[in-house]
């Protein structure tokens, strides 16, 4: 197969990239304070939290499209008071797809970081607090270091696991060039309209990606485990 | 193990005999309400059961070309079934069914006289078409809007289904104001919302000739042939005609 790349369009690909940079952004920033609090001890509550964040992991993503689809429709409940108070609409939009994104894809940022903080000896921390470090200094200096192949893993997963996504775009995106139309519906578009062509640019391109970002991440955790100490 | 193995291919085998007798019939989105009609005076007629398989004509025909079972295939427009002819996937050439009717329609009583001036408004926030480039419905929506010389003012409204279905599931929760639909979707029984709707002027779009093809998979099948001339006879065009859809 011959592959022309000028006639391309290939907004929907830097689309689905600064979708899932942005999700990972917001993702690290909210899953790292709430993967630490999940890791430290146990109560119902914390059980039933984490239950909820895996969802998205088992559940099918039109799942969550539908219920987004209702909860934001403009003309009741939740939608409505967004679009008058502060004119926002969640359904067609970017932010849409940022905030579905983040949900969808929480599972692949808090599930390592919890495990990975929860493995580390309990003593590491109590050296750095009887050293006088507060419970952020801790955090940050003592803890986050130790568990960087995690971290990364986390990042990287959240990352590729946005770019995957299908179903729930495809059930609140509306296919607009430039704003919902993501790479994954530009291939299914593209297919639907046998243009086998694009779809197998845009499919070539995710490949590619997701492929480096897996090795990478692969290669760079069997340094890591074995670096420190050898 | 090899007993279980057995048993389970058995198993499959049966399914397979069971099922395989019904006609599979690839059905364009826009028909979703009146197949079940089709189907229920069909299989009164007849005793035979159908099993339509919806979605866009765009989609059903990407299938049928990389190999679909399906035995006939009811489109939205003519050129997918020709093409699908001219490919070599059927020996009979398409023929048309019915005729459809676009329509204009929202869950709120927004008023639809002067639907061009309406929707320019800012009342109107965001509009469903079906992809243009996929479902006729969304073409013929986009000629309209053109007709009307709107469609570049309004093209920061538009939102696109992937079929007519995923439009009408748009504007029955609201999450558009308005969208461009088939007349059916207001002709169906099924649907428990309100709906407020206007017929578009049929001479601002091109006509949605509907087309029917049976398909090679259908080679030998007599049911397949009676299920094709059922719904060129005149028990089919009543119900069509019921939905909204003109026949001749």
């Amino acid at each position: 197969m011959i592959i022309n790349l000028s006639l391309m369009d290939f907004n929907p690909i830097w689309l689905t990239l600064k979708l899932a940079g942005i999700t990972t952004v917001l993702l690290l920033a909210v899953g790292l304070p709430v993967a630490w609090w999940l890791s430290k001890g146990r109560s119902i509550f914390k059980i039933i939290l984490e239950a909820i964040i895996t969802m998205p992991l088992v559940l099918p993503p039109s799942v969550l499209g539908f219920y987004l689809l209702l909860a934001f429709s403009p003309q009741h409940g939740v939608g409505k008071w967004l679009q008058q108070v502060f004119n926002i609409q969640f359904v067609f939009s970017f932010q849409g797809l940022v905030l579905a994104s983040v949900i969808y894809s929480m599972p692949f940022m808090i599930g390592p970081i919890k495990s990975a903080l929860q493995q580390l000896p309990v003593s590491l921390s109590q050296a750095s607090y009887s050293m006088g470090k507060s419970k952020w200094q801790t955090f940050l200096y003592v803890l986050l270091p130790n568990i960087k192949p995690s971290l990364l893993t986390a990042i990287v997963l959240t990352f590729a696991h946005t770019l995957g996504e299908f179903g729930v775009v495809l059930m609140i995106g509306g296919n607009i060039p430039n704003v919902t139309r993501v790479a994954s519906i530009a291939v299914y578009d593209s297919v639907e309209q046998m243009d086998y062509h694009s779809a197998n640019v845009y499919s070539l391109i995710l490949f590619a990606i997701t492929f480096i970002m897996v090795v990478g991440v692969f290669v760079f955790n069997k340094y890591q485990l074995k670096s420190p100490l050898e | 193990m090899k007993r279980i193995l057995l048993i389970i291919t058995g198993c499959l085998l049966f399914v397979d005999v069971v099922f395989a007798q019904n006609l599979k019939i690839a059905v364009a989105a826009n028909l979703q309400p009146v197949i079940k009609a089709l189907q229920k005076d069909f299989k009164q007629k007849t005793g035979m059961d159908v099993e339509p398989i919806v979605g866009s004509s765009g989609n059903l025909s990407a299938q049928i070309r990389n190999g679909a079972p399906y035995d006939i295939f009811l489109s939205a427009d003519m050129s997918f079934p020709e093409t699908l002819f001219k490919e070599g996937f059927s020996q009979k050439k398409p023929v048309i069914y019915a005729q459809g009717s676009l329509i204009i329609c929202s869950n709120q009583n927004i008023g639809f006289e002067n639907w061009e001036r309406l929707l320019l408004t800012n009342r109107i926030k965001k509009i469903a078409i079906a992809n243009p480039k996929i479902a006729p419905y969304g073409k013929a929506a986009e000629e309209t809007l053109k007709d009307k010389g709107i469609l570049d003012d309004v093209q920061s409204k538009v939102v696109y289904g992937e079929s007519i279905s995923q439009v009408n599931t748009y504007i029955t929760s609201g999450v558009v104001e308005v969208g461009f639909t088939t007349q059916a979707l207001v002709k169906d029984p099924a649907n428990k919302t309100p709906l407020f709707w206007q017929v578009i002027d049929p001479k601002t779009y091109a006509p949605i000739a509907q087309g029917m093809i049976i398909l090679k998979h259908a080679n030998g099948n007599a049911d397949a042939g009676k299920f094709y001339q059922y719904i060129l006879s005149p028990a089919a065009k009543a119900i069509f005609k019921e939905y909204g859809y003109r026949v001749q």
